[in-house]
């Protein structure tokens, strides 16, 4: 399982960053890197928080 | 055949919070009122202030008071709220940087300080008026140090958001006079840091905005203007409100009061849980763009629909456990709303609120309403104009 994000939807809000920091990052110009695509048993419970609160419904998980 | 309810969204007497709204969530995700309908429950809520065939709903909200030209129509409808589609995503991401987490997380001791100093001005006492002597200051002295305004100007600021904050009114016609003196007040003082910064830049918003109207182009100076005016608006009112209703919760909680004293480490949970329940943007207004159909509803083009945001934070099909837990972890409240015009400002409010309640729980252990104070109606953005509040004074520091 993978994160993907909708660069169109993403309106660098920043709740993914707050919620899981491991994963998404704002870069120095507020444009959203993805540090790490990798969905796994550790991560999961944050990246699923981090889709349920973004605000534009930009990020969502998929099947590899 | 169940009765199905007609709400009065601007009746006074109205409370989005009331037993009879609940009891018609249980019947149906949505009803009438005079004012579009409302949505009751979280999955529609959340769905819909997501959902692209809606822009923001208060665009036409002073035409539809009969104010159709003037300072206050002309203003309504530049700002970040009423605007969409390129403008909107252009202005929003020059104003960003100032809001972004890391920058206002840098800012927490400075929350801290200020905190302290305001509680240390009355705690002795035993006794405050919540509103005038923490919530208003501290809000409003916040949106200073984020403007760039020197903080000695609180007063003066707080007044001027204040009366600008009748534009959500019902009354707003009636205000127009008030509200049209503040913008202009609010305008003329803010184009004078405008103009000193163009002297003297500084390392501050004003600057950088400055920079993207200067260097870049991509901001004219009227829309710099605009924007800074309705961040000291949308800025000071709606924390001050939540903090005055953060208390009010609170205190019903005695339990929750006390934890957050011990474990101030919890307050970025409690923020969550009590804009949840206690919310102070009751409704958050669409229109629809095209004829919609949801859920055997026919919404056409033109339609309002009013998002209640403490009916969906309580509907117990979305929480299944809905009573008030600062430990709880919950599924995102929409208290900041949601979709493109979610709040820009949500860390600011997040951060200066989870600073401040652990603190003011500390060193107001045994804190009780001291009478019924006085308190805006509940429906429309909603909080307390009055709250004295009684107290045995804590400890400062922890230990």
């Amino acid at each position: 399982m993978k994160v993907k994000v909708d660069f169109d939807r993403c309106q660098s809000n920043g709740l993914c960053e707050a919620i899981a920091p491991a994963t998404f990052e704002l870069d120095d110009d507020d444009y959203l890197q993805i540090l790490d695509d990798e969905v796994t048993e550790q991560n999961r419970e944050a990246i699923e928080r981090a889709v349920a609160s973004c605000p534009t419904s930009a990020i969502s998980i998929v099947e590899d | 055949m169940a009765h199905t309810p007609h709400f009065d969204l601007s009746d006074p007497a109205f409370d989005v919070t009331s037993d009879v709204v609940h009891a018609a969530r249980d019947q149906q995700w949505y009803v009438e009122t005079n004012w579009g309908w409302a949505v009751l429950r979280y999955a529609e809520a959340n769905a819909i202030l997501k959902d692209r065939r809606f822009r923001q709903g208060n665009a036409r909200w002073p035409e539809q008071n009969g104010i159709h030209s003037g300072m206050f129509s002309d203003w309504w409808a530049e700002v970040l709220l009423s605007i969409e589609g390129d403008d909107h995503a252009r202005i929003r991401r020059l104003l960003m940087p100032a809001f972004r987490n890391k920058a206002i997380a840098a800012m927490r001791p400075r929350f801290q300080a200020l905190a302290d100093e305001l509680i240390d001005g009355f705690v002795e006492r035993g006794e405050v008026e919540f509103v005038s002597e923490f919530a208003e200051p501290y809000a409003s002295r916040i949106i200073c140090v984020l403007l760039g305004l020197p903080e000695e100007d609180w007063p003066q600021v707080a007044h001027w958001a204040d009366d600008l904050g009748r534009s959500f009114g019902i009354s707003v016609a009636a205000d127009l006079p008030r509200i049209e003196a503040a913008l202009d007040g609010l305008h003329r003082h803010l184009d004078a840091v405008v103009t000193d910064r163009q002297a003297t830049p500084r390392d501050d918003l004003v600057t950088t905005l400055l920079q993207a109207q200067e260097t870049d182009g991509t901001l004219t100076r009227h829309e710099l203007g605009v924007a800074l005016v309705f961040l000291a608006f949308a800025g000071m009112e709606t924390t001050r409100n939540q903090l005055g209703l953060a208390l009010q919760t609170l205190l019903s909680h005695p339990d929750q009061w006390r934890l957050l004293g011990e474990r101030p480490d919890l307050g970025g949970q409690a923020v969550e849980e009590i804009m949840r329940v206690n919310p102070t943007v009751t409704w958050i207004t669409r229109e629809a763009v095209e004829d919609v159909d949801l859920h055997g509803l026919h919404i056409p083009a033109g339609g309002i629909v009013q998002v209640l945001s403490h009916a969906a934070g309580t509907d117990p099909a979305a929480m299944p456990d809905p009573g008030f837990d600062i430990t709880a972890v919950r599924p995102p409240h929409l208290g900041f709303g949601s979709g493109v015009h979610h709040c820009l400002g949500h860390f600011v409010a997040r951060t200066d609120m989870a600073v401040a309640l652990p603190l003011l729980a500390r060193r107001m252990p045994d804190a009780r309403a001291d009478g019924p104070g006085e308190w805006l109606p509940v429906s429309g953005n909603t909080g307390p104009v009055r709250y004295p509040i009684r107290f045995t004074p804590g400890p400062r520091s922890g230990g």
